[in-house]
C-alpha cells in the first residue's frame, strides 16, 4: 500500500490563522489524522487539519513541492517546463 | 460518591478494580514502548511512543485514586513485585510482531476504554472527574488501531493470519480480566460503580464486530473464568515478565528517584 504526503496545519487559538507546521506520510486519511496529532502534540492546539499534498492546487509558483498538481496557465508552464 | 461512602465490601472491590485498570494500562504502555523502534514507519513509531506515554499518564491518574483508600500510590508504583500485579495476562510478554501490536491497540486498549467508560459514568466521583480526558485521548488510539487493522486485513494472507491469531489469543483473556462476570463485578454493578458486566460484554462485541469481520472472525461471546483465576488480582495465575516490571518501577534509576 503506497504512502502519500499529508501537510499538517494548526492553530493554538480560534483568532489565529492556521499555519503550516509540518507533514506526515500515511497510507490513508484516517492514519494521517492520527499521525499528525501524535507527531505534533507538543502544543495545546485549538485546531489541527491535514491535507493530502496532491490535493493542494498551487496558484502562483511553478516550482516547489506543490507544483505536481499545477493547473491553468502557470501550471501548464510547470508541466511543460519539465 | 467518595470512597468512604461505599460499604467496606464495595470499597475493597473498587480498589481492586482501580488497580486492575491501572496495572493493565501501565503494562500496555510498556508493551507499546517495546515497539518505539521497529514499527513499520517513523510515523507509526512516533504514534506508538505517544500512545505509550498516554497509557502511563492514565495509569498514574488511576494509581493516584488509591489515596482515597489509604494506599500510598508511590509504594504501589515503585515497590511491588511482579507477582502482585493485576494486569491482563496477555501483556505479560512483549507483543511478538506488529500485527500483535495492532491487535493490542484494538482489543486490549479498546476493552480498557470500554471498562473506563463504564467506570466514568458510575457513582464514584473521582472516576467521573478524571476519566473523561483519558477517553478523549483514547479516541486517537482507536482510530490508529482500526486504520491499521483495515490496512492489514486488506493486505497479504500472512498478515491477516498473524493478526487473527493475535486477536484470538488476546480477546478471551482481556474480556475476562477487564470485564469479568464474577460476584465482585455484580457487587460493583449493584453499588452503581459500574454497569452490568453482561451489558459491557455485549457492547464490546458490537464494537469489535466490524473490524473482526474483516478477518473472518466473530468476537468471543462470553469467555468463562479460567480455572486458575485469582480473584484478589482479577486475573489468571502468572505475572508480567520481570524485566518489564523493573522498567515500570524504574529500578535502575532508584538512586535518582525524586518525588
Amino acid at each position: 500500500m503506497e504512502e502519500a504526503v499529508y501537510d499538517v496545519f494548526a492553530r493554538k487559538q480560534r483568532s489565529e490563522p492556521l499555519r503550516h507546521i509540518g507533514y506526515v506520510d500515511a497510507t490513508d486519511d484516517a492514519l494521517a489524522r492520527v499521525y499528525a496529532w501524535k507527531t505534533y502534540d507538543e502544543e495545546n492546539w485549538f485546531e489541527m487539519c491535514v491535507v493530502r499534498r496532491s490535493h493542494i492546487i498551487p496558484v502562483n509558483r511553478i516550482d516547489g513541492p506543490y507544483a505536481a498538481r499545477a493547473t491553468g496557465r502557470l501550471g501548464r508552464h510547470a508541466v511543460e517546463g519539465r | 460518591m467518595n470512597a468512604r461512602d461505599f460499604s467496606p465490601e464495595v470499597r475493597e472491590a473498587l480498589q481492586r478494580l482501580i488497580l486492575s485498570l491501572a496495572d493493565t494500562k501501565r503494562m500496555l504502555g510498556i508493551r507499546y514502548s517495546d515497539w518505539l523502534l521497529g514499527a513499520p514507519s517513523i510515523e507509526s513509531g512516533i504514534a506508538t511512543a505517544s500512545m505509550s506515554q498516554d497509557e502511563w499518564g492514565h495509569a498514574r491518574l488511576l494509581y493516584a485514586m488509591l489515596k482515597d483508600f489509604g494506599v500510598d500510590p508511590v509504594e504501589v508504583e515503585h515497590s511491588r513485585p511482579p507477582a502482585e500485579y493485576c494486569s491482563a495476562s496477555c501483556l505479560d510478554e512483549p507483543f511478538a510482531d506488529w500485527a500483535a501490536v495492532v491487535a493490542g491497540v484494538v482489543v486490549v486498549d479498546g476493552t480498557l476504554s470500554l471498562a473506563l467508560e463504564r467506570f466514568a459514568t458510575g457513582a464514584y466521583d473521582a472516576a467521573r472527574r478524571r476519566i473523561p480526558k483519558m477517553l478523549a485521548e483514547e479516541a486517537f488510539h482507536r482510530d490508529f488501531g482500526q486504520a491499521w487493522m483495515r490496512r492489514i486485513s486488506e493486505g497479504s494472507e500472512e498478515g491477516r493470519q498473524l493478526l487473527a491469531a493475535a486477536v484470538e489469543s488476546m480477546l478471551p483473556d482481556v474480556v475476562t480480566c477487564l470485564l469479568p462476570g464474577d460476584d465482585e463485578a455484580e457487587l460493583l454493578a449493584g453499588a452503581g460503580v459500574t454497569g452490568q458486566p453482561g451489558d459491557a460484554r455485549a457492547r464490546l462485541g458490537r464494537r469489535l464486530a466490524e473490524p473482526l469481520a474483516a478477518l473472518g472472525m466473530v468476537p468471543a461471546a462470553d469467555p468463562p473464568l479460567p480455572g486458575d483465576w485469582i480473584a484478589s488480582r482479577r486475573r489468571p495465575a502468572g505475572e508480567p515478565a520481570g524485566d518489564a516490571v523493573e522498567r515500570a518501577r524504574g529500578d535502575r534509576n532508584r538512586a535518582l528517584f525524586v518525588e
